[in-house]
């Protein structure tokens, strides 16, 4: 028996996810969720072994949903996007479904998750380039809450193993991620990697100093330093075309 | 007219070349007059002739009042040919002062050098006149054929964004769902999205229609997104019109499909989006109000309904004054205006 939570802000969506499910029996709806918060709790309750996702849900979108959850989770998503947004994802996903969801589709999506699980393969981590713009914002967990740090709050980024640390006026907070993802999924005209362990959006440099030889050290409004290393500043100068 | 402009010059040139050629030969032959001072003169009368051509040129161009072409330039030609005249007569006085017998040959011909000049300048300068004139009307014309290229653009553009497919498979995956969950409302639905379909091609996006037109077409597409949505959503018209206005079709739907994903996306739980309409002196105003949440950046793509919409009114009352968007802290304000023309 598989556990399934459903996640579509369209309740026919889910009814008609559900009705498909209907001919494979082993499959059991434990949950249905009408948006990412939902979602979220849900996934940390039920534990399930598959997710139907949907990417466009109020408050949180389907992709920094999945940002948030720890564990490793088999997903098939379930969208109206066009094939081109969904290349981008397609290689972490189960499987991908094309609104309107067409049953013998449907049923070869059942069937690699299927295989997948008796060939006991790990469910795949989401981390690169699910995006097709550049992200406005990050979300994290607070203490079990969920919180949206927009972009333009955020002071600077700090690589801390395999976490980052996400500074703001609010304080730190952190997130399983890599500093090599959050330089991909930015504007890299708005945020530059200026160290192998820093990020540092453009707006909040104030001035940049020697350090040592072939280093620099970044003054930051909040009084916040940061360095910058050789080939950081490379980049900081075909940036901001010093 | 680059080519008529480069062969106008051109033929001035051996025109010039000809003049004097046959002031010389004039000068020489009939009235005897040395070699040296014929030519000179000619020499003299040309060079002033270029000069005021220049002159006829540069006026004519710069042709500034609603007073008539053909009166303008000939009152041009004759000002320049005295200016011509005089200036030449001046200048060949001063060159032959030792010869008095020549200065009162001057003095003598200047009615029919006046009069050659003037007839030359006349068909110049209404040659000129006219050329500009059909140059600018060829550039209204090309600047008509320019605009009706956008708008024909905008009417594309106007069917791609009223045609999404994103929402076209969204509907018909709930249709989908209806046929397995409740068979006769996926009728109605069906039905529906083929009202919506069919308004949305039958006119052309030039024309106005009446007000009550395009609600009804706003109506058949919000009727579909109430059965996506369910609950969620709950549209409530204030119509304060009476229904005489027209205005160009298809520009609510976008509105109001940007409003609803401004406010379904945004905000979690019911979602109340009001649309008042109202005439206001020779305006028919329409507000659109949905909630948002500040803290949540819009959803993607949002925006560029209204940039469509924006650009379309552009087009067909040139005026970008027309649509406005406000923001405050959880609502989200359309301000569309579409003036009446039969006020």
């Amino acid at each position: 028996m598989y556990n399934v939570i459903l996640i579509d802000d369209e309740t026919l969506a889910r009814q008609l996810v559900e009705s498909k499910l209907r001919d494979h029996k082993e499959f059991n709806i434990v949950a249905q969720c009408s948006d990412g918060f939902e979602g979220f709790k849900a996934i940390q309750e039920h534990k399930p072994d598959l997710i139907f996702l949907d990417v466009q849900m109020p408050k949180l979108n389907g992709f920094e949903m999945l940002e948030l959850i720890e564990d490793d989770v088999h997903v098939i998503f379930t969208t109206a996007f066009d094939e081109y947004a969904m290349k981008a994802f397609e290689a972490q996903a189960v499987d991908y479904l094309l609104k309107p969801i067409k049953k013998e589709r449907f049923d070869k999506a059942i069937e690699k998750f299927k295989q997948q699980q008796n060939t006991s393969a790990p469910a795949k981590t989401f981390s690169e380039e699910v995006y097709e713009g550049y992200q406005h914002r990050i979300v994290v967990k607070d203490n079990g809450m969920i919180r949206i740090i927009p972009a333009g709050d955020i002071l600077y980024i700090e690589a801390n193993d395999d976490y980052i640390k996400i500074f703001t006026e609010a304080g730190y907070f952190m997130k399983k991620s890599t500093l090599k993802r959050i330089e991909k999924a930015f504007d890299p005209k708005l945020f530059v990697r200026v160290h192998r362990s820093y990020i540092v959006p453009v707006n909040q440099i104030i001035r940049i100093e020697p350090y040592e030889k072939d280093s620099h050290i970044a003054l930051l409004k909040n009084n916040n330093k940061v360095p910058v290393s050789k080939s950081g500043m490379e980049k900081l100068k075909s940036q901001l075309n010093w | 007219m680059s080519i008529a402009n480069k062969y106008i010059t051109w033929l001035l040139q051996v025109l010039g070349v000809l003049v004097s050629l046959g002031q010389f030969a004039l000068l020489y032959f009939l009235f005897d007059i040395d070699a040296i001072s014929a030519a000179i003169d000619s020499a003299i009368s040309v060079i002033t002739f270029f000069i005021t051509i220049w002159g006829v040129t540069q006026s004519i161009r710069l042709y500034p009042t609603r007073v008539g072409l053909t009166f303008y330039s000939l009152f041009i030609a004759l000002f320049f040919s005295i200016v011509m005249v005089y200036t030449s007569s001046i200048m060949l006085n001063l060159w032959f002062s030792y010869n008095v017998a020549y200065s009162d040959f001057i003095q003598e011909s200047l009615p029919i050098r006046y009069v050659i000049a003037w007839l030359l300048f006349s068909w110049y300068a209404t040659y000129t006149a006219l050329t500009k004139n059909i140059i600018s009307q060829e550039k209204k014309f090309k600047q008509q054929a320019d605009t009706s290229t956008l708008l024909k653009e905008a009417e594309l553009f106007k069917l791609r964004q009223q045609l999404q497919p994103h929402f076209l498979y969204n509907s018909l995956n709930s249709i989908s769902a209806l046929t397995a969950v409740a068979p006769e409302r996926a009728q109605e639905m069906v039905e529906q999205l083929s009202d919506f379909l069919r308004s949305s091609v039958k006119r052309e996006a030039t024309e106005s229609i009446p007000l009550e037109e395009e609600l009804a077409f706003l109506r058949s597409y919000l009727a579909i997104e109430t059965i996506r949505f369910g609950d969620r959503l709950n549209v409530i018209f204030e119509n304060k019109t009476n229904n005489n206005s027209s205005m160009p079709p298809f520009l609510l739907q976008p509105i109001m499909e940007n409003a609803i994903k401004f406010g379904l996306y945004g905000t979690t739980g019911k979602v109340n989006i009001t649309i008042q309409i109202e005439e206001l002196d020779e305006l028919l105003l329409f507000t659109i109000r949905n909630p948002y949440d500040p803290d949540s950046t819009q959803p993607r793509g949002t925006g560029f309904g209204l940039n469509g919409i924006q650009r379309r009114l552009n087009l067909l009352y040139a005026r970008n004054d027309l649509l406005s968007t406000f923001k405050d802290s959880d609502t989200f304000t359309t301000v569309l205006k579409i003036p009446q023309e039969h006020v």
